[in-house]
């Protein structure tokens, strides 16, 4: 890996009002040089510093909170399909399922039936998670066979 | 009563995994499927076997409005403990981690923060 000097506390600073910009997905068609020229970076080095930093490329992270709020969207329900396309930024439906499918490994449409057959939002079941792994933790075999009897349904 | 088991929410458990058992040096214990997520722990070579560090999806929005209020303050969410700070140091930027601080003495302590590229921030400290 390349060598990256440390981040100043102004530096870093910018980089998380940078990763706010990013995340508003009404700002999804200002370009990454217009969000770098903002926070006063270089591009080159400010996709650089961002990924050290976040993880993952400023485009890779728009698009990952894009996706993620349209999966909010979807499950709440208020919304067509069509309309979450618009409100998360995309200006085409085919280029939106074809990227939702490619992340998240179906169609919004069938991503949203899913969730709602479940009958709760991801949100509660994500909470009820944390109790099950405590349980995996002490009783390892026997609660890894109740999962594999009650899977809870997979993404 | 002891302390078994410490947890951080991370926001990939994928690249947490790799980042924690990669630059970080930790060990992998446990990676069970849990449907959509994963119970992962790690544990330190340097350290007691049985104190494992889990690594958890951050999928509660509570949680992850938590992380990310910590990070921008510049608040670490963990702290790990080791015997020659300058060295981890050049060894995590030589392998292309970035520090929000570099080691700065800090009375009995010399710290460092930097990212686990997880959506937290990590201090490593060196005891004088």
């Amino acid at each position: 890996m390349r060598y990256l000097g440390p981040v100043t506390a102004r530096a870093f600073r910018r980089l998380c009002r940078a990763r706010d910009s990013l995340r508003d997905v009404g700002d999804a068609r200002v370009s990454i040089r217009d969000i770098a020229r903002e926070a006063d970076i270089s591009p080159f080095h400010f996709i650089r510093q961002f990924e050290a930093v976040f993880g993952r490329t400023p485009h890779q992270y728009r698009i990952d909170s894009r996706i993620e709020r349209a999966k909010n969207l979807l499950v709440s329900g208020e919304l067509s399909v069509t309309d979450v396309c618009f409100e998360v930024g995309f200006s085409s439906l085919g280029s939106f399922s074809t990227l939702f499918a490619n992340r998240v490994g179906e169609a919004p449409s069938s991503f949203r039936r899913r969730y709602w057959a479940l009958g709760r939002p991801p949100a509660v079941q994500d909470g009820s998670l944390y109790p099950a792994c405590l349980a995996l933790m002490w009783q390892l075999p026997a609660a890894a066979a109740i999962f594999e009897k009650h899977p809870v349904p997979e993404l | 009563m002891k302390i078994k088991l410490t947890s951080l929410m991370v926001e990939n458990q994928d690249r947490a995994l790799a980042f924690y058992t990669g630059p970080l040096g930790f060990v992998k214990k446990h990676d069970i499927p849990v449907g959509e997520y994963r119970w992962i722990t790690v544990t330190s070579p340097d350290g007691p076997k049985d104190v494992e560090l889990a690594l958890e999806p951050n999928a509660n929005p509570a949680g992850k409005a938590f992380q990310e209020a910590m990070f921008e303050q510049g608040i670490p969410v963990a702290a790990f403990e080791v015997d020659d700070i300058a060295a981890e140091h050049l060894r995590l930027k030589a392998a292309g981690v970035v520090f929000t601080k570099d080691p700065t003495p800090m009375g009995p302590v010399t710290i460092a923060v930097f990212s686990d590229t997880c959506g937290n921030l990590i201090q490593i400290h060196q005891r004088a």
